[in-house]
């Protein structure tokens, strides 16, 4: 595996295969994923939950659980400066130094991710000593002029303390919080689960607009399609661990090419789909100590053939640069013509 | 639920089988089962040892009463080789008890124990056996050293050391931990010192953790006035240091009987628990199943007895326990100032005189000292133990193992 | 609120009301004055307490001495009535509530009256002269106590399972199961007179009686000297509690997002342990240090007695013993006073640390 990455590409993740060590067993939580992102380009991976979605984007940062090993792989950054480096080999030291600076993640709910002790100040500027930024009239600069890209009064937020704040704002704040050392890379982790609708509106908003004017990569997990459809320009479905398909999010949307894919879009209602047009995936997700041979989808697949049970499709160039791993594409494809 | 207090005892027992996984609290429960059979059973097999020996004070932990006689005599071990024989026993020393009971089977030749002409009893009855005219004589272990081994009089030394042996230096029981300052058994006073302690702080927890339990839920339960009132009392007492109350009101108020102030104990011990009580009750009142119980028009003391109360079992019964740590304390506490009742002669009441006598700080005391202190220290610590092994129990958040 | 009506008086009285119920929400919404408010009732409750109990209790002093000085004296019931009064400063022609009226303001000047047993000297002299000793012990014992149990326990925490945790719990919880006194036995009959590592007869007083007190370093070391042993005794009668409790909130802190978010932040080691995970671990444990402040205080009586330690613990044994009552009632409203005052103090620095108390006002 080559360690050079081509100059619009900030990451690129090689066949990352990473197991959690449990009394049961261990527990395969992902299987060989490999994905590049581009820069300023926001990818979604779409997934249930215990999909692995979660896991990859730990693995960035090297957050995982302490009984989680990685089995194979890398996980390729490209700096500024053309550096690469593989995050997996990374010090402590020069770990601590690329989280946030380089790739900042924004995990779920942020109601509790304040120190409750401590303002909001001292959580921008104690993120900014500890990457060796130490300017206390610069940091207040950017963080009031961040909390004003975010929608909020910068003054009154920056001098209050967690519990002073809403839920919502909260949630800004953390954005706002997480660019503040301008970071190449945000991952965000369900950023609008947990918030009501309006405030969903806003956040996606927020998003739009301090990508638009930071021109940072985003990933995304989410569950949430309608999210995906709004923000990403590439979309990645992953399922019991592996990427099933990936691809331009038009792509995704009009034209999926996985059942998988096919199922999530078919089960979720739109403007111009009727009731009796839902449907569910049947089955639930599988055992991941023991998935099932083959492709793992199969047992809850309506297209599966004997071949899926025995053999693990590759994801494979049906055109460009989208990618499917399944035996029957062209059946997917059939049955999006009857429904159309 | 009054089944369920009487089943408590049976639960607790059985709790150390649950408990084994947790070693801190497998030992406290063994520890307390243990100081249950020390306090309750023992003493109905154990004497208490009243009797004044002189020649045993402060003796040392296993020091016992050997049988001394001439070396010609030597197979003369037990009590039935002296048969007919004539033995020397010295007065107010262990030697008349011991030999009480087989008074018709020998000769008893009795020394007093100072003989103005002839010195020591002790040492007249040694000369004596070396110089064959009784058969054989009772002394203490510690004496031995004193009069024979440590022999000023060089003639007396020779003599001793040339007739006398030590036919059986097993001669009598031994003292497990020594002799105190009057020459008495200490094992048999801890023996029995501990049933009034324990049973005093029994009371005293059983009458907090009642009137915590009482006022806690029914607080908790009318809300309003009552809560308020009820609120206020406690907190009043509990500005109050508790311990200097007790002391001044056992100062101003004389007690008679041990089992009395565990009753006065208990009367001041129950704000803090209350205010837990109350807290619990105050959460489980929001609980679903009892506002399912109250739309099905279920009484208030329904609610209580078999709804609320069921689910405090666990919490109520580690609390209990600690209730009873406190008032041992608070007990032993008065009792070491000399402001309770000494008139039984319990492991407080050893302190209380080992302060006043100066014998705590005896160098010779050690054992008179420590016995008193490491009994209470060690039942003190398995109650806590095995306490904690129960909130790890109930509580799963505080296991050590994840 | 107030209802605009058309009595000028009704509406002046409204105004009135409004104002102090504007009041008391300023008071009970701060923080502050809210703990100053609270101790001040409370010292107020305690005193009229103290009033009621010395009356009204069965044998009670005022009628136990009066009894006394009869039987001694022979002298009439109205005299010796009115000797007592004067002993105890109130006036015997006084209705109760007069006489309660001004026992608050006698102590609210700091006068406790004077000692029975020993005529002549005040009360509160007596009390300046033991509480200073008190209070050095037993603020220095807590001190180091706490501090040294918030480091361990939050070792426990960080090396949770291993063998050097479960021997710290272990070590904690013996600890705490042995009564402080019985540890203070302990050390002394251990320590100071089977192993002879010190002079147990020297220790005796608060400070060796040939030095002259004052800011001199000879009486600074010696007053250390002798309270070291009451010390050493309260540290590890209360370290066992502050590590266990340490412990379990450093875990439940562990476990909360914003110290994984920290992490995430790239925030280094040092920090986190201390501005993230150890001051908010360490929160609970003020409620402990109330309660910590009470109980240690007033065992100060026994150990007191044990380590021969000239403080208030021991004057308020000593005036027990000679049955001087006035001496009795003022040593304890000041240990009172002292705990309560030192839980305003804990409470004034909970407050300090933790903001979500110091400005919604709301706990």
């Amino acid at each position: 595996m080559s360690r050079k990455l081509k100059d619009d590409v900030v990451l690129k993740v090689d066949d990352l295969s990473i197991v959690y060590q449990t009394n049961r067993g261990d527990v395969k939580a992902t299987n060989d994923i490999s994905f590049e992102l581009e820069k300023g380009k926001a990818m979604a991976l779409i997934g249930e939950s215990g999909s692995g979605k979660t896991t990859v984007s730990l693995s960035l940062i090297r957050k995982l659980p302490k009984n989680a090993v990685v089995t194979k792989g890398q996980v390729l950054y490209q700096q500024r400066n053309g550096e690469v480096q593989d995050i997996l080999k990374l010090s402590n030291n020069d770990l601590r130094k690329f989280r946030w600076q380089e790739c900042a993640m924004v995990f779920q709910g942020a109601q509790n991710a304040f120190n409750p002790v401590l303002k909001i100040s001292k959580h921008f500027e104690d993120t900014a000593y500890a990457h060796n930024w130490t300017d206390k009239k610069a940091i207040r600069e950017r963080a009031l002029n961040l909390l004003r890209l975010v929608r909020l009064d910068p003054e009154r937020v920056y001098d209050s303390y967690p519990h002073e704040l809403s839920g919502g704002m909260k949630q800004r704040t953390l954005l706002a919080l997480s660019v503040l050392l301008n970071p190449q890379i945000v991952i965000l982790d369900e950023p609008t689960t947990a918030l009501d609708i309006l405030t969903q509106r806003a956040i996606i908003d927020v998003l739009n607009e301090m990508q638009e004017k930071l021109n940072f990569s985003i990933i995304f997990i989410s569950h949430d399609l309608s999210l995906a459809a709004e923000m990403a320009d590439v979309v990645a479905t992953v399922y019991a661990g592996e990427i099933v398909e990936i691809g331009d999010v038009n792509d995704m949307f009009y034209n999926p090419l996985h059942p998988y894919t096919y199922g999530l879009l078919t089960s979720v209602p739109t403007l111009d789909h009727t009731e009796d047009l839902l449907k569910s995936i049947p089955g639930s997700p599988p055992n991941l100590i023991n998935p099932p041979t083959g492709c793992k989808f199969h047992p809850r697949c309506e297209f599966a053939t004997d071949k899926c049970k025995t053999e693990n499709p590759l994801l494979l160039a049906d055109e460009g640069t989208h990618l499917a791993a399944c035996w029957h594409p062209d059946k997917v494809l059939e049955a999006r013509k009857e429904t159309v | 639920m009054l089944q369920q207090i009487l089943k408590l005892p049976l639960n607790i027992l059985l709790f150390g089988w649950r408990i084994r996984g947790n070693r801190a609290g497998l030992i406290g429960w063994i520890g307390i089962v243990a100081y249950f059979i020390l306090t309750f059973i023992m003493p109905m097999f154990v004497e208490f040892d009243d009797e004044p020996k002189l020649d045993e004070i402060t003796g040392p932990l296993g020091s016992r009463i050997v049988l001394v006689v001439h070396k010609d005599d030597a197979d003369i071990k037990t009590f039935e080789d002296l048969e007919g024989k004539t033995v020397g026993v010295v007065s107010q020393t262990g030697g008349p008890i011991l030999i009480e009971p087989y008074a018709d089977t020998l000769t008893v030749e009795s020394y007093r124990w100072s003989s103005r002409r002839d010195g020591p009893g002790i040492q007249a009855a040694l000369v004596d056996v070396a110089n064959k005219e009784i058969d054989a004589t009772l002394i203490f272990s510690k004496s031995i050293e004193e009069f024979i081994y440590n022999q000023e009089d060089a003639e007396l030394k020779d003599l001793f050391e040339d007739n006398l042996v030590i036919s059986n230096p097993e001669f009598g029981p031994p003292h497990i931990l020594g002799t105190d300052t009057q020459g008495r058994d200490i094992a048999t006073h801890i023996v029995h010192g501990g049933r009034v302690l324990i049973l005093t702080a029994v009371i005293g927890g059983v009458i907090s953790t009642g009137i915590a339990l009482v006022l806690g839920s029914v607080s908790a339960l009318l809300g309003g006035v009552v809560d308020n009132v009820a609120t206020a009392l406690t907190n009043l007492i509990l500005a109050v240091p508790r311990f200097p109350l007790l002391v001044v009101l056992a100062g101003l108020i004389r007690f008679d009987n041990t089992l009395l102030l565990g009753v006065l104990i208990g009367l001041l011990g129950w704000p803090a628990l209350m205010r837990a009580i109350r807290a619990q009750v105050l959460s489980l009142r929001e609980r679903d199943f009892v506002e399912a119980a109250q739309s099905l028009g279920l009484s208030t003391n329904h609610i209580m007895f078999r709804e609320i109360l069921p689910n405090m079992i666990s919490f109520v019964s580690i609390n209990f326990i600690f209730s009873i740590t406190f008032a041992m304390y608070e007990q032993i506490g008065l009792v070491v100032l000399g402001l309770a009742p000494i008139s039984d002669y319990t492991w407080g009441v050893m302190l209380y005189f080992g302060r006043t006598r100066g014998t705590l700080f005896n160098p010779d005391g050690a054992s008179m000292a420590l016995s008193p202190v490491l009994a209470i220290a060690l039942f003190q610590v398995c109650l806590v133990l095995f306490a904690r092994a129960l909130e790890e129990i109930f509580d799963p958040r505080l296991r050590s193992t994840a | 609120m107030a209802s605009n009506t058309n009595n000028i008086e009704t509406s002046q009285e409204n105004n009135v009301l409004d104002t102090l119920y504007d009041l008391t929400q300023k008071i009970t919404k701060n923080y502050t004055i809210r703990i100053f408010v609270q101790a001040f009732f409370t010292i107020l409750a305690v005193m009229t307490f103290t009033f009621v109990l010395i009356r009204l209790m069965p044998g009670n002093p005022i009628d136990v001495l009066i009894e006394q000085i009869l039987v001694q004296e022979g002298i009439s019931y109205r005299e010796a009535y009115d000797r007592v009064a004067a002993s105890f400063q109130f006036d015997p022609d006084a209705t109760i509530f007069d006489q309660y009226i001004e026992w608050l303001t006698d102590l609210f000047r700091f006068d406790l009256g004077n000692s029975i047993t020993s005529p002549g000297t005040r009360v509160i002299d007596e009390i300046a002269r033991f509480l200073p000793w008190t209070v050095f012990a037993v603020g220095t014992a807590l001190l180091i106590s706490f501090v040294l149990g918030i480091v361990l326990g939050m070792t426990m925490a960080y090396y949770r399972n291993s063998t050097l945790d479960h021997v710290l719990s272990l070590l904690a919880s013996f600890m705490t199961g042995v009564p402080n006194y019985i540890w203070g036995l302990l050390i002394v009959i251990i320590i100071g007179i089977q192993w002879g590592l010190f002079d147990v007869g020297a220790m005796r007083g608060t400070y060796d009686s040939d030095v002259t007190p004052g800011f001199n370093s000879a009486f600074i070391i010696s007053a250390i000297q002798h309270a070291t042993l009451p010390i050493i005794t309260y540290v590890v009668s209360t370290l066992g509690s502050w590590m266990l409790n340490m412990k379990s909130s450093t875990m439940s802190v562990l476990n909360e997002d914003y110290v994984n978010v920290a992490e995430a932040r790239g925030l280094k080691d040092n920090r986190i342990i201390t501005a993230y995970v150890g001051r908010n671990a360490s929160l609970p444990l003020f409620t402990q240090l109330t309660i910590s402040i009470g109980f240690v205080l007033g065992s100060g009586v026994v150990i007191e007695e044990i380590f021969v330690y000239w403080g208030l613990g021991h004057y308020l044994f000593q005036s027990i013993t000679v049955r001087d009552y006035t001496s009795m009632q003022g040593v304890f409203l000041m240990l009172t006073m002292t705990v309560v005052l030192a839980n305003v103090f804990a409470d004034l620095t909970y407050g300090f640390l933790d903001p979500r108390v110091r400005i919604s006002g709301e706990k």
